[in-house]
């Protein structure tokens, strides 16, 4: 048997570079899904890291007794390890905004020194005194020698930075808290100083670290009833290997379903060459059964054939994989903070090969099955074209197209193969448009959706002060003329009694909050019995609205109503929200974070320091929210444009080989009709012009009919990628603009490239159809 | 006199084949006259579709001149080329060459509309050319594989009359069909040429040739002799006389 893609180069090619495209995907994914990650678990295990990690601003000597006895108590506890530390919020200038956390600095000798959770340094100058960065930070402006102005609670510093650590569960924003490290001489001067309180920094190692986020909400709530008036910041290994790989997830999620739709496609032209292929070689294939050929041989051929070819790109595709994976791992650094080295990943190729050549030989099989069905001697007589006795569509003298249309339009309704091969292709595409329109309406061109999404409540401005003189700074805020809005906005922890640790946002009215969207479902508390409690956490747990819950701070307790579900994704869907008289019923207020909204064209430095002056003492922390939410969302931001600009680039690549492919098909077997065509008065346009206009009612209606579909199914699908950072329901606005401009330019771009593949038709000219020549 | 449709001057094609030039045309001059039935004969390679393509504008001259109407089509591009052939001509092959996933009026009205955009008068006169080479209604909506070859060829030739070309142009429209049907065929065209159809066939069959008034003999790609024969008249025993007399002098 002749082979079928020797003979058809140039749908050789285009299956080839599909499965190819499609093979480089998958291996990218299986890397990021089963490899990428496991970078952290490496990176834990090589810095001895903990499972959890603690850090108190009380008098050492008798936290120490106290943790120590606590840990001992708990059999799931095999290692754990305390030291000195200076604890504050503090903040510094990055990417564009800032950095706002948790500072836990050490000493940068005992911090290499620890047994458990230890750093590593990266990189370091020559400089015998500065400060060491988590790598996340090293950027064009923060590098080894230049000078860093850190902000350390409401006092700034000024250091050089003498190198970069890896740090596996305090090396990022995102980690809840940041370490720093400094050398002995500063780290000295520091703690005279008392910018920052003298602390513990407890690390916690497990037996089983699936257990730490609930041993870390267990420890802070025995630290919190023994300590109550102790500022505790924690995290455990579930949520900083969660939140350091958000970016990771977002990324595998997006490159496995193109993977996947890429393959879809290369299988719907695989089936589409096969069965050509059987149509076209009817009375070869009747010839080689009568000789003695069984079936099961010819399908065998073919799926050699197929096999041999996907095989031989996939081979190729995965070797792209490891060339194109340098820059996804360079996009995604910024947000793990973890260097990752890259090594030849054995399992990744394997599954990428088994599910690559398990699917083409499924679509192969399935494809020839017609093969079966092939009579030798009906074959032998006439081909399968003589008994396909089929439809006049659209009769000319009956139909009041043009002539062109009208032929194109026949060709179109002849073509099954050639409309389910558009079709599934322009499906998958729309999926694409829609989604890339989502991304640049809702993240890339105004972030606030996406904003209010993730972080939940955003502002201008937050100062937290002191509860004493709230009255005081109230009044003055009423009398600021460039106070537009002021809002009580605090953040605590409680516990769910028959659960785990919720980060609890207070106000005052929920009313008065710029994102009225967190409640995605019932609605705000408004009383002091109510709570509304993160989707994705009342999920877990079975609760429902109406349902009562009991809340935790230290020893006492209360009992409340579920009036709604929240999302908010910075506590990765462990959160929930409670009136200000609600929360006092479990505990005091130490100090009122208040969000304002400032007037247009105010001065927000000149703001925060007129408030730092005429409440000194009393404010804890101003903060410029917009740019700390510029500086980490400008890392999602950045990722974003490019993941859209690879998927549209993606789908202009797709279109353009799966036209390739059918408009070569359809020129070889309709050569001999554009022969006749010609000779009786066709120009080469027309020819051209009917040739891309038979591919446009399929492309046009599955373009129309995805577009719609994906509009109205994006949101739910863009909730199941971020599931997992507790986002359950998304309300992204689909940019009806953008998806219809893009859809039409995609029919457009497509209408273009088949004109430009069928320009070939000029080289058909009707004296070889009179000569006789082979078509 | 007669009107002269076509007329060629010096008219040469060349084709190189494996490296070796080969002059199948050489200086032909030739003008075709409306209302005749000219009949181009030759042995094999004598060079008779070349021509028939050249005249028709399927092909260009390497060199010479074809004037049609006081135009000089040689000079025509390609696509210039398409648009003199719908116009001017009809073309009638001996492999039939109808689109196979059109109905017979499609086909026909494929070539029409090229020309005619008036659907309805379209359909009229098709119906009646098919009524002419007597192809009933009912077969008018079938595909060409579901028809006879002799009902495929006269299809092909109400394709190739449909817009009433000033020059039908046949290549052996009966070469492959059995001797009944190429009967038939002959007698379609022989009746459309005597109601006025200027018609220029190729063939090799003698029993085809009588059909023609002017006989041309093409040998070594130059028109070797010319003969007349006058209207054709079915049963006319001088008429094969005077045609063999003429095939025996070129060397036939």
């Amino acid at each position: 048997m002749g082979s079928n893609l020797r003979r058809s180069r140039g749908q050789t090619f285009s299956v080839a570079v599909l499965i190819l495209l499609a093979a480089a995907m998958l291996n990218m994914w299986l890397m990021l899904a089963m490899d990428y990650r496991q970078n952290f678990d490496r990176c834990h295990d090589r810095l001895h890291g903990e499972h959890v990690t603690l850090a108190m601003d009380s008098e050492p000597g008798e936290v120490r007794s106290f943790l120590t006895d606590v840990l001992e108590e708990e059999p799931e506890v095999t290692e754990y390890y305390m030291d000195d530390a200076l604890c504050m919020v503090g903040n510094f200038a990055y990417n564009g905004g800032e950095v706002n956390t948790e500072f836990v600095i050490l000493e940068k000798d005992a911090a290499l020194e620890r047994p458990i959770g230890r750093v590593e340094i990266v990189e370091e100058g020559d400089g015998e005194t500065g400060v060491y960065l988590p790598m996340l930070y090293k950027t064009g402006d923060i590098a080894v020698g230049r000078l860093i102005e850190l902000k350390i609670g409401s006092n700034t510093v000024n250091y050089p930075v003498s190198g970069f650590f890896n740090s596996v569960m305090a090396g990022s924003h995102n980690c809840g808290m940041c370490e720093l490290l400094l050398t002995r001489d500063l780290y000295e001067e520091l703690e005279e100083r008392g910018y920052a309180p003298k602390a513990t920094l407890l690390s916690v190692r497990l037996a089983h670290g699936g257990s730490s986020a609930e041993y870390e909400a267990d420890l802070k709530s025995k630290v919190s009833e023994g300590f109550p008036y102790s500022r505790v910041i924690s995290n455990s290994y579930a949520m900083v290997s969660t939140s350091r790989y958000i970016s990771q997830m977002i990324c595998s999620g997006i490159v496995s379903a193109m993977a996947f739709f890429v393959l879809l496609i290369a299988l719907v032209v695989i089936a589409s060459n096969i069965g050509n292929h059987i149509q076209e070689n009817m009375r070869n294939l009747g010839a080689l059964k009568a000789v003695g050929y069984t079936s099961r041989q010819l399908v065998l051929s073919l799926l050699v054939q197929f096999l041999g070819i996907s095989l031989a790109a996939a081979v190729l595709g995965t070797g792209l994989s490891y060339l194109l994976f340098p820059s996804i791992n360079a996009m995604m650094i910024s947000q793990t903070g973890i260097p990752y080295e890259m090594g030849f990943l054995p399992l990744p190729c394997v599954l990428s090969f088994g599910i690559l050549g398990t699917a083409v030989a499924l679509a192969v099989w399935l494809s020839s099955r017609r093969i079966r069905k092939i009579d030798p001697i009906l074959a032998l007589r006439q081909g399968i074209e003589t008994h396909n006795f089929r439809q006049n569509h659209v009769p000319l003298d009956k139909t009041g197209l043009s002539l062109n249309l009208a032929l194109a339009l026949k060709n179109t309704l002849s073509g099954v193969r050639q409309n389910v091969t558009v079709c599934v292709t322009m499906l998958v595409l729309s999926l694409v448009v829609v989604f890339s329109g989502l991304m640049v309406e809702n993240m890339i061109a105004d972030i606030r959706p996406f904003l209010y999404m993730v972080v939940g409540e955003t502002a201008d401005s937050c100062v937290n002060v002191n509860v004493g003189i709230e009255e005081a700074f109230l009044g003055e805020m009423e009398s600021e003329p460039d106070v537009e809005k002021i809002y009580l906005y605090n953040t605590v922890n409680v516990r769910h009694a028959e659960g785990m640790d919720l980060m609890a946002m207070l106000c005052d009215d929920f009313s008065q909050v710029n994102n009225q969207d967190v409640c995605i479902q019932g609605r705000f508390p408004r009383y002091d019995n109510e709570v509304a409690i993160a989707a994705k956490y009342a999920g877990e747990k079975e609760l429902e609205i109406g349902e009562e819950i009991r809340l935790t701070v230290g020893e006492r307790e209360e009992r409340y109503i579920i009036t709604g579900f929240t999302q908010i994704s910075n506590n990765l869907g462990r959160d929930c929200l409670l009136t200000r008289e609600g929360y006092e019923k479990l505990g005091e207020l130490q100090n009122l974070s208040y969000y304002l909204v400032l007037r247009e064209g105010a001065d927000l430095e000149d703001f925060h320091e007129r408030v730092r002056q005429n409440f000194a003492g009393n404010v804890n922390t101003t903060l410029d929210i917009q740019s700390i939410i510029g500086g980490t969302a400008s890392v999602y931001v950045s990722l974003m444009k490019i993941i859209v600009c690879a998927v549209l680039f993606l789908s202009v690549i797709i279109i353009a080989f799966v036209l390739f492919l059918l408009v070569r098909t359809m020129l070889g077997r309709k050569k001999h009709d554009y022969g006749i065509l010609k000779a009786l008065g066709f120009t080469t346009g027309q020819l051209i012009v009917q040739t891309a206009l038979s591919f446009m009612p399929a492309m046009i209606l599955s373009t129309a009919a995805g577009l719609v579909v994906c509009s109205l199914v994006i949101n739910p699908l863009v909730a199941l990628f971020l599931n997992g950072i507790g986002i359950v329901k998304c309300t992204f606005t689909v940019p009806v603009g953008f998806v219809a401009a893009a859809g039409a330019g995609l029919v457009l771009l497509a209408f273009g490239i088949a004109c430009l593949l069928s320009l070939r038709i000029r080289k058909i000219t009707p004296c070889d159809l009179l000569k006789g020549e082979s078509f | 006199m007669k009107k002269i449709l076509l007329k060629t001057e010096s008219l040469s094609k060349s084709f190189s084949s494996g490296g070796v030039l080969q002059h199948v045309l050489k200086n032909i001059d030739l003008e075709l006259y409306e209302g005749d039935f000219t009949v181009i004969m030759g042995a094999s390679g004598a060079g008779k579709s070349t021509l028939l393509y050249a005249l028709s504008g399927m092909d260009t001259p390497t060199l010479g001149r074809i004037t049609f109407g006081g135009e000089v089509i040689s000079d025509y591009n390609p696509d210039e080329l398409a648009v003199f052939r719908r116009r001017h001509c009809g073309f009638v092959f001996q492999q039939i060459y109808l689109i196979d996933g059109m109905s017979l009026m499609d086909n026909v009205l494929a070539a029409g509309l090229l020309v005619n955009k008036d659907r309805k008068a379209l359909a009229e006169r098709a119906g009646e050319l098919f009524r002419a080479v007597n192809i009933p209604e009912e077969t008018w909506h079938k595909f060409p594989t579901q028809i006879s070859g002799g009902e495929a060829q006269r299809a092909g030739i109400v394709r190739g009359l449909i817009n009433s070309p000033e020059i039908l142009y046949a290549d052996e429209p009966t070469g492959a069909l059995n001797s009944r049907t190429g009967l038939q065929v002959l007698d379609t065209l022989t009746e459309f040429n005597r109601r006025g159809q200027s018609v220029v066939m190729v063939t090799h069959d003698m029993r085809s040739a009588r059909r023609g008034n002017r006989i041309l003999y093409l040998k070594d790609g130059v028109i070797l002799g010319e003969c007349s024969l006058g209207a054709y008249e079915h049963g006319d025993v001088k008429r094969h006389e005077k045609l063999s007399a003429f095939l025996t002098e070129m060397g036939w």
